[in-house]
Formats: structure tokens, C-alpha cells, sequence
């Protein structure tokens, strides 16, 4: 499809001897829930790193919304729209939820040293709506009693919601989520998958690594299974359930 | 000796490092630099003083030349030395302020060499007493000290001071975050050697003099105490660090013309400091006061709306 949003051409990173992501080629199409799957080790959160420009690819290319994106910086390939939420959460511990929150916003004029000391009037008044933005997101995620305290003191879980809350402030085109639902209660894990669908119906696409897959197939309308590797399988939810590959790959059976 | 001279001449020390320690404090509070090499660019500052004010150019420009000659220094050395990891940028840097002292003290061509450089007053009034000239200098540093003050406070509550401590806390996580972690602490360090600079150059015509030995790197070192002591990330912290610590040091001279000890106790100074130091770190790592936390006006809006709605409601 010409207009996928993210494409990826025979990528490949090896680290030592070791290929982590082999000649990896897939498509995230705009609005709609993508999932990858995957032993551990198989290489998802390699690619995922790939992505984001924190590792560069050994080989193959990153069209990122038709821009080859592999040579760009981690900040460049965010301020673009692609924005990412850690599997183990790498808050700003010291900082509050509300700073937490608003660190990562996209675009924000009081980011840089000029204005932030001489247009004082034009941040501040961008400032005010990021933070009704952000109270909105953390009612949403069930943190907004926290919303002044530091970020150390959530718990594990409450952690792990705010890593995505956070990535959620940059109104990103593409999110880049890896196991969303891991550390949070079954109830919670759910309806924030219910909250992912509602914002890709509502154009945002999603590219989740999960390892829940009752709740992932639920919702994704196209999965990839990756193997040591490579890509082993795509298709849709009910094609990857009814592929008896899938049930060797993933659960080691003969 | 004067009383109230020593008086007057302790709170221009203490306004001179308090410059210094707030400029570390940028650097290191909020952006998380470990600069051990703070002293290189207060010797930038004063050489560049002394220099041009020996040539005749009126001490405001002398001061301006000092900043922008230290932050220009510290530009170019951010470049190879912030691609390198936390620890081996400080040791970095400590080597460079270690190399300037000695260029300076062996190239007599520069400035003087062991000799130095003879400062004239930035303001001077003929005739005019001992305390006069401390106060006109009181008037000087601090007014510096007010402007630097507040530009440090303006950034430390602004999204650029709060992406500054993302990138503190943890500078991957900021730079998947949007944030340009080169530039943030590139610039940290322009603004904090600039600021240095400036306090090297007040230093300079205070002393009415330069000398390589002026510069050891235990100035560095008095530095870290004062931020490490008052806290980290907190301007009035590092304020009243810088005031804790100039007195001490003061006190410790005096004292050794009262005290009959059989050491000369401005030697056991560096083990009291190195005693205090690991005191500090042990019992109360954040520093005597506490990191400042983040209050732009909207957010101080948004905090205390939410607490009035909270009383309300109980």
C-alpha cells in the first residue's frame, strides 16, 4: 500500500554476531491497532529501538510517513509524530506527574532558551492548555488525586500508566507501545485498550507489542509474529489463531 | 585589621562565589553536568578582565567580554566532551581548567606568568577609604549576582528549565522524548562558563591582581561543597551554601589567632571540608534545602485552584 504511514524495507541490527532483527519488512497502515508478537528475544523491542532511532539499522530503510527516517535523531523522529511508551517505565522520578506529563508535549515554545526568558506570555498561555490537557489524560489513566506529586512515589503500576498517559500528550500520529497491559490489573488493562481503540478510530495508529493475546487480538485488526528475528506470520487476528505455525512459534510446540 | 572591613570584604566573597555556585547549579542541579572544572572558566573570565582592562576599556565591557569569552570556551569544549559518559566529562574538564593554569602560568608572554597581571579597581574613587571601595564593590557583584539570580530562577520554572531536569533524570528517556539532549547541555554550559567568566572578572578587580596561583582547582572544589551543601537544584540552597562555607573558611582564619592548636588550622580546613562533604552526603544527600519544584504561573494556577477546590469540598 503506497500510503502506510510507517514502512519498513529489509531492516536488519546485529549486535556482536547476534542478529537481532533480520531482514525485517512490515507496514503500519494510518488509524487502527497493529500488533507484533513474539517469543521473548525474538527481536520486537530491537525493532522498536530501530524505529525510534535509538539503535541504527545495520541495513534496510524507515519510511516514516514517506520520509526516510534512519539517519534522524531520536528528538527529530518524535517532534515528527512518532512517539514511544517504554515496556519498563523511564519516568522523571523527581519531577511530578503533572511536570512528567508535560515534558512531553509536542512542539512547546517555552522549550527553547530564548523563549523560555523572553516570550514569557506565549508559553505560559501554551502552558495553561497543556495542563488541562494533561489533568484530562490523567483522570483518564485514574492518576489525577497524584497529579503534584513526584513520579517515585507511584506505585509500579500507576508507573506504568503514566509512561503512557505521557507518551499520549504528544497527540502522536503513530504510537509505538511495548506490552501496554504487563504489571496492570486485567479490568485496567482493558480499558485502556478500549481507550487505544477510541483514539485509532479517531485517527491515531498503534503499534503494540503484547504479550496478552486475548486482550491484543480483541482489539488489533493486524498482527505480525516475529521469530528469531524475522516476520513468520501476518495476517489478521482470526488468520494468526487459526495458523498452527503460530502455536510452534509461540508456545514451543511441535 | 579593620572589623568591619573584614565584614565588607567576607560579603564580597561570598556575592563573588555565590555567582560561581549558581552557575554550577545550572549546570549540575538542573542539567545533572558534573563540571569539575568550574575553575577553568573563572580563570577565563579574570585573565580576560585583566587583559583588556589593561588596555584601557572600561570595566562593563571588560565584564561583557569576560562572559562571552568563558561562554565561547565553553562551547568548544562541550563539543567533544559531552559525547563522552557523566564521569569521564568531569575528569575531562578538570584536566582542561588544570591545563589553562599552567599555559597561563608558564607563558610569561600572556599574561605575566608567575607574576601575573596588576587589575585596576572597576570603579574607583580618588581618595575615597578602604570601606568605601569594599562597598562600591558590594554594590557591583551583587547587582550581577541579582541579574544572574533571576535569570536562573525565570529558567528553572519555564518548560525549558523542566526539560533540562527530564534530561537530568534520565537522558535517554528525554531524548525519545522530543529532547535535543546535545543542545540542553550545550548550552547549560555556555550559560554557566559565562557566568563563571563574569565572576572570575569581578574576582580579578577585587583582587587588584591575577596570578596563576589563584586558580588552583581547589576552587573548583569549594564550589561543589557550597552546592552540595545548600542543595542541588535549588538557588537559594546554593545561595546560603556559598554563604555557609565563605564563613567557615573565614571563621577558621580568625580562629587560628585565639585557638593555640599545634596544627595551623587553615590546613585542617580541607579536612573539615572533606569531613563536611561526606557528612553531607551520607545524612542528607538533597543538600540543605530541597529541590525546588517546578512553578510556572500556570501551573501554580492549576495547583492551587485544585487545592481551594479540595478544601471546599471537604
Amino acid at each position: 500500500m503506497e500510503d502506510a504511514l510507517l514502512k519498513i524495507k529489509g531492516v536488519s541490527k546485529h549486535f556482536g554476531g547476534v542478529y537481532a532483527v533480520n531482514g525485517v519488512s512490515l507496514e503500519v497502515n494510518p488509524g487502527g491497532i497493529c500488533g507484533l508478537v513474539g517469543p521473548n528475544g525474538s527481536g520486537k523491542s530491537t525493532l522498536f529501538g530501530t524505529i525510534l532511532g535509538l539503535h541504527k539499522p545495520d541495513q534496510g530503510e524507515i519510511y516514516f510517513q514517506n520520509e526516510f527516517i534512519n539517519h534522524l535523531p531520536p528528538h527529530t523522529i518524535y517532534e515528527r509524530g512518532l512517539v514511544n511508551a517504554f515496556q519498563i517505565p523511564r519516568l522523571f522520578y523527581s519531577l511530578s506527574v503533572m511536570d512528567n506529563m508535560l515534558v512531553a508535549a509536542r512542539g512547546q515554545e517555552g522549550d527553547r532558551l530564548f523563549n523560555s526568558l523572553f516570550l514569557r506570555g506565549r508559553w505560559q498561555k501554551q502552558e495553561k492548555g497543556l495542563i488541562e490537557e494533561a489533568l484530562d489524560t490523567l483522570e483518564i489513566i485514574e492518576l489525577e488525586p497524584w497529579a503534584f506529586t513526584p513520579a517515585a512515589e507511584l506505585s509500579g503500576g500507576q508507573r506504568k500508566l503514566l509512561e503512557i498517559g505521557r507518551a499520549l500528550m504528544a497527540r502522536p500520529t503513530l504510537l509505538l507501545l511495548d506490552e501496554p497491559a504487563a504489571g496492570i490489573n486485567p479490568v485496567l488493562g482493558k480499558k485502556i485498550f478500549q481507550k487505544l481503540k477510541a483514539l485509532s478510530a479517531a485517527g491515531m495508529a498503534i503499534f503494540v507489542v503484547e504479550h496478552r493475546l486475548e486482550i491484543l487480538f480483541e482489539f488489533a485488526s493486524w498482527v505480525y509474529v516475529m521469530d528469531k528475528g524475522r516476520i513468520a506470520i501476518a495476517g489478521e487476528p482470526q488468520d494468526i489463531i487459526d495458523n498452527p505455525d503460530f502455536y510452534a512459534i509461540y508456545l514451543g510446540e511441535e | 585589621m579593620d572589623p568591619l572591613l573584614y565584614v565588607l570584604d567576607l560579603i564580597v566573597f561570598i556575592g563573588i562565589f555565590g555567582i560561581v555556585s549558581l552557575s554550577l547549579n545550572l549546570e549540575f542541579g538542573f542539567a545533572g553536568l558534573a563540571n569539575f572544572g568550574k575553575v577553568a572558566f573563572f580563570l577565563i573570565g579574570a585573565y580576560t578582565y585583566a587583559l583588556l582592562s589593561q588596555a584601557g576599556i572600561p570595566f562593563y565591557l571588560c565584564l561583557i567580554a569576560s562572559a562571552l569569552i568563558s561562554a565561547i570556551f565553553g562551547l568548544v569544549i562541550s563539543l567533544p566532551a559531552l559525547r563522552l559518559r557523566a564521569d569521564y566529562l568531569a575528569i575531562a574538564i578538570l584536566a582542561f581548567g588544570e591545563i589553562l593554569r599552567l599555559i597561563v602560568k608558564s607563558e610569561d608572554w600572556l599574561a605575566g606568568g608567575d607574576w601575573g597581571v596588576t587589575v585596576a579597581r572597576a570603579i574607583s574613587i580618588t581618595g575615597a577609604s578602604h570601606r568605601v571601595d569594599a562597598l562600591i564593590n558590594i554594590g557591583l557583584v551583587y547587582f550581577c549576582l541579582l541579574i544572574f539570580f533571576v535569570i536562573i530562577q525565570l529558567l528553572a520554572n519555564s518548560p525549558y528549565g523542566r526539560a533540562m531536569r527530564a534530561i537530568r533524570e534520565d537522558e535517554l528517556a528525554a531524548e525519545v522524548m522530543g529532547k535535543d539532549r546535545t543542545k540542553f547541555k550545550a548550552q547549560a554550559l555556555m550559560l554557566g562558563s559565562a557566568m563563571a567568566g563574569v565572576a572570575g572578572g569581578l574576582y580579578a578587580q577585587y583582587l587588584h591582581c591575577v596570578l596563576p596561583g589563584m586558580f588552583m582547582p581547589m576552587i573548583t572544589f569549594t564550589v561543589w561543597i557550597m552546592v552540595l551543601l545548600g542543595g542541588p537544584g535549588n538557588n537559594w540552597g546554593v545561595l546560603l551554601g556559598a554563604t555557609l562555607v565563605e564563613v567557615f573558611e573565614r571563621g577558621t582564619n580568625i580562629a587560628k589567632d585565639y585557638i593555640d592548636l599545634p596544627v595551623d588550622p587553615s590546613n585542617l580546613q580541607y579536612i573539615l571540608f572533606g569531613a563536611l562533604i561526606i557528612f553531607v552526603l551520607l545524612y542528607r544527600p538533597q543538600g540543605i534545602l530541597k529541590e525546588s519544584k517546578i512553578r510556572s504561573k500556570a501551573q501554580r494556577l492549576a495547583f492551587n485552584g485544585r487545592r481551594s477546590a479540595k478544601n471546599k469540598g471537604s
